[in-house]
């Protein structure tokens, strides 16, 4: 039996591809200046003080965690745009794409969880005392930071894949990926927040939040950028592909599938 | 994928044209210099911060200075020079042809990164017997995360020595395809002229 080739859906990965400047866009917006992020809250805060800061702030962390919570999965789809153009480089069989995928699937999981529990504890200021506070506080920065190695999973293999390939302008350039080799570097540090309230390894400190998260920051919006073109030149490819296929073959160009 | 392909007059110019000097390039790819630029440039946001922390109890510092051992600092320089040396000497021998060298080079280097490693477990099991860890104080914050995070970057290398030497092996390396070996170098480079600035940052400053 003659299996027709499926039509590419370029349209849904040109949105999905979108998704990427929705994340960072609004995860900036929402979580880092309504919700007063930046600077976070010091860790070496008093627990009366973080008590405070979240009665003060109590309807913009909440309304700033519960569209971080939904926009957070914008990161997902991304990451399945980023996938899908990583798969016509490393072809079909390659694992790396999958390593992506779930790398930047599994990287919501933190994201979720820690906007979740700084919602609920603006949510429920008035019932919790200021050592509750100070330690649902604390619980989610453990969650969304010392999650890293799952990113730098995803990070690596795209970075590896792109690196890989043999087209004569590849189709992200190779400073995206070796930056993304800099931002899996600037992760590991971040294993120190645990044992430090203060100076540069606390969650706040200026390594593990203004070096770490920036340069996170920085591959993320360079990536999201190529993406979007590389899908649009994929197309490009294609069409190009499916008129010398049929120039050849003399019959009428069909969908690309691959 | 369309490449470029000279015409027969265009190589016959090239042919006749007299030998000019080879064009200056740089080693490796362009990307493992961002990598080096960045990762140089957090090593440097680090020490500042060390020099900031200095600035604010220069007599806890400087107490706590004196309880490192400089030998250990002194030796650890010195092999560490050795290893980036050897693995110089390894890309200059491929690029004059004499590619069957570099194993043994690559070698020579990978048995002075692991004994770094072997010096500074014995660095830290010292200190850690004596009570001393990181949060004895700030500095000992300094020493044992800007010491740890070099570490780790040494043992990257050595995965990267490793690699190198496997590939030097089977002959991968030729004068005309190096790139990767001066990759690999150049990050080796990189791992040593960062313990060159944390040596004495740690160690000698007083």
């Amino acid at each position: 039996m003659r299996v027709e080739p499926v039509a590419v859906d370029y349209s849904m990965w040109k949105l999905l591809a979108w998704t990427g400047p929705v994340f960072f866009i609004g995860f900036f917006c929402m979580w880092g200046l309504l919700a007063d992020n930046f600077p976070p809250m010091a860790a070496n805060t008093s627990p009366q003080d973080m008590w405070q800061h979240y009665k003060d702030l109590r309807i913009p962390i909440m309304v700033g965690m519960s569209v971080c919570m939904v926009l957070g999965s914008c990161y997902m789809a991304f990451g399945a745009a980023v996938s899908r153009v990583m798969r016509r480089i490393e072809g079909p069989e390659g694992m790396l794409s999958n390593l992506e995928m779930m790398g930047a699937t599994i990287t919501y999981c933190p994201i979720v969880v820690a906007c979740g529990i700084w919602l609920v504890t603006a949510m429920q200021i008035d019932v919790l005392s200021p050592d509750m506070v100070q330690t649902a506080y604390y619980v989610a920065w453990m969650i969304i930071d010392l999650a890293y190695m799952v990113t730098s999973w995803q990070i690596i293999a795209a970075a590896v894949v792109f690196l890989r390939d043999k087209r004569e302008k590849k189709l992200v350039p190779s400073w995206v990926s070796w930056w993304g080799f800099v931002t899996v570097a600037s992760f590991f540090p971040v294993s120190l927040i645990p044992f430090f309230k203060t100076g540069p390894f606390a969650f706040n400190g200026l390594f593990n939040f203004w070096v770490a998260f920036p340069t996170w920051y920085v591959w993320i919006v360079s990536m999201s950028f190529f993406i979007i073109k590389a899908v649009r030149r994929i197309e490009i490819e294609d069409g190009a592909a499916q008129h010398a296929d049929s120039a050849v073959h003399g019959h009428a160009p069909m969908a690309a599938a691959r | 994928m369309r490449r470029w392909r000279p015409h027969a007059e265009q190589v016959v110019t090239v042919v006749t044209k007299p030998q000019a000097a080879p064009l200056r390039r740089l080693p490796g790819v362009e990307g493992i210099w961002v990598f080096v630029a960045a990762d140089m440039a957090m090593f440097a946001i680090l020490f500042v911060s060390f020099m900031q922390g200095r600035l604010a109890e220069p007599a806890l510092f400087e107490a706590s200075r004196q309880t490192l051992d400089v030998n250990f600092g002194g030796i650890n320089t010195l092999i560490l020079l050795t290893s980036s040396w050897l693995v110089a000497l390894g890309v200059v021998a491929v690029r004059q042809g004499r590619a069957e060298r570099l194993p043994a080079l690559l070698a020579a280097a990978l048995a002075c990164g692991l004994a770094f490693m072997v010096s500074k477990a014995i660095e830290y099991g010292g200190k850690l017997a004596a009570g001393i860890t990181m949060l004895t104080n700030d500095f000992y914050m300094f020493y044992f995360t800007l010491t740890g995070i070099h570490l780790f970057h040494v043992t990257a290398g050595n995965v990267v020595l490793v690699v190198l030497w496997v590939k030097a092996r089977n002959g991968a390396f030729t004068q005309d395809n190096c790139v990767t070996l001066e990759c690999g170098a150049t990050y080796w480079h990189m791992v040593d002229l960062l313990w060159i600035m944390l040596f004495p940052l740690l160690y000698l400053l007083r």
